[in-house]
C-alpha cells in the first residue's frame, strides 16, 4: 500500500530521469576514443595509416554502405593529390565506380583526411580496405589493408 | 455521435502532459535560452562582440578569411559564418594543433579576437534543445526524436486544453487572476491565462515541432528533401603536363564565386560559406535575401572553382513546397523573423510554456494532496499494527 501511493506521488517525475543522459553524452562528446589507427603503409610519396572512427558495422547513406575512418598522413602533401578514394571489398574499386558519387571520396584539410569508405552491409573476413590515390601526373597508387578482426566481430 | 464528457477531455489532458511534465519542461526552458543564445553570448563574451566604433562598413567573408591565413600561415580556412550584426564573423579552420577552430574575427576593424577550439555556447543550446546531445547515428538520433515527438503531446495538450476551457476565448477581453484566493485558485487562473494568451505561440510551436519530426524521418529513410550539390566531372579537374611545375590551381578564387553569388541573387546576404573540401568539390555557399520569412540559409549556390559555373542554385522562388517549410520552420520556430524584439517575445513565452509544464504539475499535486496525505496516514496506521501483532 505505501509503495503505491509512492509511486501514486511520484511517478510523474520518471521523465526527469531521462535529464541524466544528456550529461552522459556531452561527457562522451568532450572526452572522444577512437579505435587504434592500423599500421601505415607507403602509397609513393604518402605514407598514410587509416584509423576506423568506430567498431559499428557500416551504415547506408546514399545508396551506398559505408565506414568512416580519419586517413593520417604521416608523409605527403594532400595538394599532390588529384583524386582520391577508399572503399572495403574483396578488391579496390574501379575509377568509374568510385567517381560516381561523393561516398569514398577523401576529403578534409591538409591537416586531416576522412572518408566514408565504400563497403557492403556486412564486412568479410576477405575484405580489405582500399585507398586509392591519383596524383597530379595521372599515376595511380593503390594501397591494401586487410579488415583487423576487432572490426570484423561488429 | 456520442458525446464524450468533459472529464474525459480533462483526463486526456493530463495523460498526454503530466508523465512528461519534467523533460517537457527542460526541452522548453533549454529552447527559451536558445532563442536568446547570441545575445547571451554577446553579453556574457566580450571577444564575441562585433564593436564598431568608428563606423566602418563590414569587410566581406573571403576579406577575413585572408586575415586567418595570414596570422596563422600553417592553417587552412574552412569556411565561414556571419551571425548578426553585433556578433564577429566565424572563422573555421584547421592547424597542426587545432582538428576544428574558429576564429571570431571582427567584421568592422579585421582584427581577430579569439580563438574557439571547443564548442560555442550557441551551439551547445541548440544540441541540448533540438536533440538533448543524444549522439548521431546513420542519419537519426534517438534525441532528436524524442524532442520532435513532444510537438504531438503539446498539440494535443492545447486542444484537450481548450476543450476542457469552456469560452476560454473571454480570457482575452477579461483576463481573470485572483491572487487571495488560496494556491489551488491562483495555479488554476495562472495556467489557464497563460495557456489562452499563448494559443499562437503553442500552435506554431508545435507545428514547427511537428515539421522537425517529418524531417527527421526524411533523414533517417536518406531522402533528400534538397538535393546535394552535384560532384565536378573528373575531367573538369586537370593533370599536369610534361613540363609544368606548378601544381594546377582553381581558376575561380572565393572572391570571385562570392562576386559571382551577388550577381545570381542581388540580395544575397551570404550566411555560410563552405570551401572545396578535395579537388572535385565546389564552392558552397548559403545565404539569406530579402524574405524575412526565410532563414539565413535560404539562397545557396554550389559554384565550380575550375570552370566558373553555377552548377546549382537555390532561392524562394524555386523552391519545392518541403524546401520552404524546410526554410521558414527556424525563423518560425526561433523567432529570428524579426530580429531582436521578436526573438525576446519568443522569449517571454518560452518562459510562459515552461512554466505552464510547472503549473500543471502543481495543480495535479495539490489536487490529490489531500488523498495522499490520508493514505499514507492509514499505511501508517496499518504499518503500526502489523508490527504489533
Amino acid at each position: 500500500m505505501a509503495s503505491s501511493i509512492f509511486w501514486l506521488k511520484h511517478k510523474y517525475k520518471l521523465s526527469g530521469l531521462i535529464l541524466i543522459l544528456p550529461f552522459v553524452f556531452l561527457y562522451q562528446s568532450l572526452s572522444p576514443s577512437f579505435p587504434p589507427a592500423w599500421p601505415s603503409q607507403q602509397l609513393g610519396e604518402f605514407k598514410i595509416a587509416p584509423m576506423p572512427l568506430d567498431l559499428k558495422a557500416p551504415y547506408k547513406h546514399h545508396d551506398d554502405y559505408v565506414k568512416d575512418f580519419m586517413l593520417i598522413f604521416e608523409q605527403g602533401d594532400v595538394a599532390h593529390i588529384r583524386q582520391g578514394y577508399a572503399n572495403i571489398g574483396p578488391e579496390a574499386l574501379p575509377l568509374e565506380a568510385l567517381q560516381k558519387g561523393e561516398n569514398g571520396v577523401l576529403h578534409g584539410s591538409k591537416h586531416g583526411q576522412h572518408v566514408h569508405a565504400i563497403t557492403g552491409a556486412k564486412l568479410a573476413a576477405t575484405d580489405s580496405l582500399w585507398v586509392s590515390i591519383q596524383n597530379w601526373q595521372g599515376e595511380w597508387l593503390v594501397s591494401q589493408w586487410p579488415i583487423p578482426e576487432a572490426v570484423l566481430v561488429q | 455521435m456520442a458525446k464524450i464528457s468533459n472529464r474525459f477531455w480533462f483526463m486526456l489532458h493530463g495523460w498526454v502532459s503530466l508523465p512528461i511534465w519534467i523533460l517537457f519542461s527542460f526541452i522548453c526552458l533549454t529552447g527559451t535560452v536558445a532563442v536568446l543564445s547570441h545575445e547571451l553570448t554577446w553579453l556574457t563574451n566580450p571577444a564575441a562582440r562585433a564593436t564598431n566604433p568608428n563606423e566602418l562598413p563590414a569587410k566581406p567573408v573571403d576579406e577575413l578569411m585572408l586575415v586567418v591565413e595570414k596570422a596563422y600561415p600553417n592553417a587552412q580556412v574552412m569556411g565561414a559564418m556571419t551571425l548578426e550584426p553585433y556578433l564577429v564573423n566565424a572563422i573555421t579552420f584547421t592547424d597542426a594543433d587545432k582538428p576544428y577552430a574558429i576564429a571570431y574575427v571582427n567584421q568592422y576593424t579585421g582584427e581577430i579576437q579569439q580563438i574557439n577550439e571547443g564548442l560555442t555556447f550557441i551551439g551547445f543550446m541548440r544540441s541540448l534543445h533540438g536533440w538533448l546531445l543524444f549522439p548521431w547515428q546513420s542519419g537519426y538520433s534517438v534525441g532528436y526524436y524524442l524532442v520532435c515527438s513532444m510537438a504531438l503531446l503539446m498539440l494535443a495538450s492545447l486542444v484537450t486544453g481548450l476543450i476542457v476551457y469552456k469560452r476560454f476565448w473571454r480570457s482575452f477581453f477579461a483576463p481573470k487572476l485572483r491572487l487571495t484566493q488560496g494556491k489551488k485558485t491562483l495555479l488554476s487562473d495562472l495556467h489557464k491565462l497563460s495557456g489562452v494568451w499563448s494559443i499562437w505561440f503553442i500552435a506554431i510551436m508545435s507545428l514547427t515541432g511537428l515539421w522537425y519530426l517529418v524531417q527527421a524521418i526524411f533523414w533517417h529513410a536518406d531522402i533528400d528533401i534538397e538535393s546535394h550539390a552535384p560532384m565536378i566531372a573528373a575531367e573538369q579537374v586537370p593533370l599536369m603536363q610534361a613540363g609544368d611545375t606548378q601544381l594546377p590551381s582553381a581558376n575561380v578564387s572565393f572572391t570571385e564565386a562570392l562576386s559571382l553569388a551577388k550577381q545570381r541573387f542581388p540580395d544575397f546576404q551570404p550566411s555560410y560559406v563552405m570551401l572545396p573540401e578535395h579537388q572535385r568539390d565546389m564552392y558552397h555557399l548559403s545565404g539569406s535575401g530579402d524574405h524575412i520569412f526565410y532563414d539565413q540559409y535560404s539562397y545557396s549556390l554550389s559554384i565550380n572553382p575550375w570552370t566558373g559555373e553555377i552548377a546549382s542554385a537555390t532561392s524562394p522562388e524555386t523552391m519545392t513546397g518541403m524546401q520552404t517549410l524546410m526554410h521558414i520552420a527556424d525563423p518560425l520556430h526561433y523567432g529570428t523573423l524579426g530580429g531582436i524584439w521578436t526573438k525576446l517575445i519568443w522569449f517571454f513565452f518560452g518562459l510562459v510554456l515552461s512554466g505552464m509544464s510547472i503549473t500543471g504539475f502543481m495543480m495535479w499535486g495539490l489536487r490529490h494532496v489531500r488523498a495522499f496525505k490520508q493514505a499514507e496516514t492509514k499505511d501508517l496506521a496499518a504499518d503500526m499494527i502489523g508490527e504489533t501483532r
